[in-house]
């Protein structure tokens, strides 16, 4: 799966290509892993722009102090300058400890909001307070604190970009506490990958026509619907048992029903050469996509009709059937397609 | 009010926040309010009042034009009231206007850091005017509530309460205590680093270069402390507490000030002191009033001994340093009270002391001169002298600390007019009246008096100890001290009562219900103070360098200060990265115990891996020895406690269960 987006120009903005080529080989830096515990080696800090206006502030009125000679004026400037270093320490030790544990992720849909639920585990006697995490590339935070020798669930927010088996995309988690004037984060890949089905498109046209069940339906005379038996065929999974021809089983150990008019309907099958986009069977691409996500949406609408449905993808077919295992099995097959076979 | 506490306790997070921000401000500007021009205070009284309102009803925040037009208004006040946008009293103005209206403009993360900074200033500027122990007590106070309000902005969740904010703040500030202590004992003392602004030393109370009639009054009402002494055996009399500071021998019109002579250096007299009888000795603890005088008891013939402070006498007997007393300054004295000085013959430099301003006090001058004509005193100055005192004495004359305002013929005034004065009233037109009978006279100042402390044993001078008396020559005699002050008011010298200003409402009450409780409280409240001042206010370089000197340093400099600083520091550094270091390999206590077990096995060349858990491990030992083996049974029950020990749910008595597992692995039967 294509992961990397491409850089930006090297020449036309020279430091987004840097900073996206930093920020690139420090993801890749990062041992991936699910259950993360936050050391010294991972956790990261720098001040931040109000810690730079405290540090201004400290230095006026230090120079206040001196000009004025006042002994009050260093006891102040010290004692501020000490509890900002205090704070320094503390806001470390608030992630540092931390253990991140991600939970399992549920399949979702390309382009669509998705959850991760990320459980933050403290071993420690005191609270962790103010602490926030995104995706990486995203910026909607989410905070919490973490009660003491506890944990908190924290439910982060991505959309996937990709369909498939994809990895999920790296976390940060971060916190200014207590005194906003260091930042604190970690970056964090977690080892799993999520699922991601293609994004249902969102009018699909109507479900194609249903079609004659193979081998019979060439022959198969319409009638009246009167209840009387027209014939034998393989069982299938789902007949009723009255419809079985049990003498049959006794004789040749096969399963055989008879078939009946109502039995003999059409069978609905979702075709990736079929979905009405040029090109799409063959091709990889936006065609290929464009027609997987019609069929995504397809299978939604299927099965939220009730109705059996068969899918077939080039050389992968998945037999008629209903129910949400069945659901599943099609979306993962629409997930996983490679294109080209 | 119920009601209202009930609000209280249910605001939302944002409201509450904001009134607890804007209490504190409103703390820190508290002892600002007297010293702020009157619409100052009036105005950051009510924008905060009305920040709080607008907080309590969840009402929108003023647009930004009001604020541009209150601080238009407000900059063109403070520059129309202080005549200037820079010096100190300015800048504080401006800083109260500015954090008040920030306050109104609370909108970003950014603004409350603002709305912080400014406050941090405020509570500095504070320290202009006072930097008392309560001042600091209150500063403590606010700076606890300011990091509270700031730690509880960064805690985004939920309604937190106050209290933990708080607590945050505390552990803060107590462990950043010794950060404090350390760079405030060795950040080195520099000068000031630019010049400052002509109104930065006032606030400094003492006795001044020139006397002007009123200005000791005033230091009658400030009862801070001027100096200490501590006396080597028994002090002198209270009448002979003298302690000489400025002598001040040319009248300017209404002014009193130091000697300016008409005579060639040459023909000035030499002092001329002759000391009599034993010394007295004693230290004296000068609080820093930013003028060179050294005070001594009268008289002191040698230099007082004050490390790196070089001293010489005046003329006038007046001992000065070669630089303002800056510091807390420590000097030992050597006094006589018995002496005598000045020249025994008239010469003409005491033409000096006979001057008076041409034109001024005529009722003065008339009643010299018909002095000077009495058949009775026959024109002997020293009965002369006598008479004027006695009519001090019995002329109806009163001392009192509010003489009213006196015009420009002050020793008329006094003599004929008013009858109530001051000390420096009644020494002024003591020394114009001696003058007009043709008797050289002069002004000294200084302190007189003082108290034994009742805690810690010091002599105390305070600034309402100031005093005015005069010096009159005689032939013959020299220079003899005149204290007019005890002909009016013979309490004022001899058993030194002291005029006092009335007190407050409390200590009037708390003087009444039970006086002696009264006197010991202020007695320790001062001795508080004392240290207060001897440790924290009076810290400078001098003390910086002793300190260095305990801590082994021959010749101690500035320099070395940055030394023992920058030591600090790397030591600190290095113990921080020692425990990074041992942070880093320190295992998890379960797991080092676990790789202990396996390691034995191992040892004894069993296959056992080194990330095997216990159940695997109790497999190896059932193969090796059987289920059935004592020896296995012992290791396989081990390790299976240690297994239930780490998928415990986690409870108090964890570490102890591990402590117990550790104490028991030295037991086991290991194989060989």
């Amino acid at each position: 799966m294509a992961l990397a987006q491409p850089f930006p120009h090297p020449l036309r903005h020279p430091v987004r290509h840097l900073q996206a080529r930093f920020r690139r080989w420090l993801q890749s830096r990062l041992t991936p892993r699910d259950v993360m515990l936050l050391t010294q080696r991972n956790v990261y800090i720098l001040p931040t722009r109000p810690g730079l206006m405290l540090a201004a502030t400290l230095l006026v009125l230090l120079v206040a102090s001196i000009n004025y000679q006042l002994n009050l004026g260093y006891l102040l400037t010290f004692l501020l300058a000490g509890s900002a270093l205090v704070g320094m320490h503390l806001c470390h030790g608030t992630l540092r400890g931390l253990s991140l544990q991600l939970l399992p992720v549920e399949p979702g849909f390309q382009g669509a909001s998705n959850t991760l639920a990320v459980d933050l585990v403290s071993t420690r006697k005191r609270v962790r307070y103010g602490i926030a995490m995104r995706m990486l590339d995203g910026s909607q935070w989410v905070w919490t604190d973490v009660p003491s020798q506890g944990r908190a669930t924290i439910h982060v927010a991505f959309k996937p970009a990709q369909r498939g088996m994809v990895p999920i995309p790296a976390m940060t988690a971060e916190t200014r506490f207590p005194l906003g004037t260091f930042r604190v984060w970690t970056v964090w890949r977690p080892a799993s990958r999520v699922l991601v089905y293609p994004a249902p498109e969102s009018h699909p046209p109507t479900l194609p026509e249903g079609r004659p069940i193979a081998g019979c339906a060439a022959q198969a005379q319409v009638r009246q619907a009167s209840g009387e038996f027209d014939g034998v065929r393989a069982y299938q999974r789902g007949d009723p048992l009255k419809l079985v021809v049990w003498k049959k089983l006794a004789k040749a150990d096969e399963m055989i029903s008879r078939d009946t008019h109502q039995a003999q309907r059409h069978e609905l099958w979702l075709d990736l050469a079929e979905t009405g986009i040029p090109a799409a069977a063959s091709g990889v691409g936006p065609a290929l996509e464009s027609a997987l996500s019609r069929l995504c949406a397809w299978v939604l609408l299927a099965d939220r009709m009730g109705l059996d449905f068969g899918l077939r993808l080039g050389g992968q077919e998945i037999r008629p059937a209903s129910g949400e295992a069945h659901k599943r099995r099609c979306l993962e097959a629409l997930a996983g397609y490679e294109g080209g076979a | 009010m119920k009601a209202v506490l009930e609000r209280l306790g249910h605001l939302p997070r944002d409201a509450r926040d904001t009134l607890f921000l804007l209490l504190v401000i409103g703390w820190v500007l508290v002892p600002q309010l007297v010293r702020l021009p009157l619409w100052c205070s009036a105005l950051a009284l009510a924008v905060l009042l009305w920040r709080a309102t607008l907080a309590w009803n969840a009402r929108p925040l003023p647009s930004r034009w009001w604020l541009l037009a209150l601080l238009v208004l407000t900059i063109t006040a403070t520059l129309l009231t202080h005549r200037t946008l820079l010096g100190r009293d300015a800048g504080v103005t401006l800083l109260v206007v500015l954090l008040t209206l920030k306050t109104l403009e609370l909108r970003a993360r950014r603004d409350a850091f603002v709305v912080f900074f400014l406050s941090f200033f405020t509570m500095l500027t504070n320290f202009f005017f006072s930097q008392s122990l309560l001042t600091a007590a209150a500063m403590l106070v606010a700076l606890m509530g300011l990091l509270t309000a700031l730690v509880n902005t960064h805690m985004p969740v939920g309604k937190p309460p106050l209290r933990e904010a708080a607590g945050i703040a505390l552990t803060m500030a107590a462990l950043g205590a010794p950060i404090m202590l350390v760079l405030f004992m060795l950040f080195p003392r520099l000068a000031p680093l630019w010049g400052m602004p002509g109104d930065a030393m006032t606030g400094r109370s003492g006795l001044s270069s020139t006397m002007e009639v009123g200005s000791i009054a005033e230091l009658a009402l400030d009862d801070s402390i001027a100096m200490r002494i501590r006396f080597d055996g028994l002090p002198p009399p209270q009448s002979e507490l003298y302690f000489r500071g400025p002598v001040l021998s040319t009248l300017q019109g209404r002014q009193w000030q130091p000697l300016r002579s008409g005579f060639p250096q040459r023909m000035q007299d030499a002092p001329n002191l002759q000391v009599e009888g034993d010394a007295i000795r004693y230290q004296v603890t000068l609080e820093p009033n930013n003028r060179p005088w050294i005070f001594v008891l009268d008289a002191a013939a040698q230099q007082p001994v004050a490390r790196s402070m070089p001293m010489q006498m005046s003329a006038q007997l007046q001992w000065t340093a070669d630089r303002p007393v800056s510091d807390l300054l420590r000097y030992s004295v050597q006094s006589h009270t018995r002496f005598r000085h000045g020249p025994l013959r008239r010469t003409a430099a005491l033409q000096d002391y006979l001057d008076l301003p041409p034109g001024l006090n005529p009722r003065t001058m008339a009643w010299a001169s018909e002095l000077r004509r009495d058949p009775a005193l026959g024109g002997d100055p020293a009965r002369m002298i006598d008479a004027v005192l006695q009519r001090l004495r019995t002329g109806g004359y009163q001392y009192t600390l509010e003489p009213g305002v006196y015009g420009q013929n002050t020793a008329d005034e006094f003599w004929f007019d008013r009858r109530t004065g001051f000390c420096e009233h009644i020494a002024s037109a003591f020394a114009i009246m001696m003058r007009s009978l043709d008797i050289p006279a002069r002004i000294v100042t200084g302190y007189q008096g003082g108290e034994t402390h009742s805690v810690d044993g010091f002599w105390i001078l305070r600034q309402s100890d100031a005093h005015a008396w005069t010096e009159v020559w005689l032939a013959g005699r020299g220079w003899i001290r005149v204290d007019p002050t005890s002909a009016v008011s013979p309490g004022r010298t001899g058993s030194l009562q002291r005029l006092r200003p009335v007190p407050g409402a409390v200590a009037s009450a708390l003087q009444a219900v039970n006086p002696q409780f009264w006197l010991g409280l202020r007695a320790t409240w001062e001795a508080v103070n004392n240290r207060w001042n001897q440790w924290i206010l009076n810290y400078n370089q001098s003390t910086q360098l002793d300190l260095l000197k305990h801590l082994g340093f021959e010749s101690p400099s500035w320099e070395d200060l940055g030394y023992v600083l920058l030591a600090l520091l790397v030591a600190s550094s290095l113990v921080g990265a020692a425990w990074t270091l041992w942070d880093r390999h320190r295992q998890d206590p379960w797991l080092r115990l676990l790789a202990r077990a396996s390691q034995k096995l191992r040892a004894a060349g069993w296959p056992v891996a080194p990330a095997s858990p216990p159940r695997r491990i109790v497999q190896t030992v059932r193969e090796r020895w059987g289920a059935a083996d004592v020896r296995a049974q012992a290791l396989t029950r081990w390790l299976l406690a240690l297994e239930s020990q780490r998928y415990a749910r986690p409870g108090a008595d964890g570490a102890t269960q591990l402590a117990r597992l550790r104490r028991e692995f030295s037991q086991l039967p290991w194989p060989k």
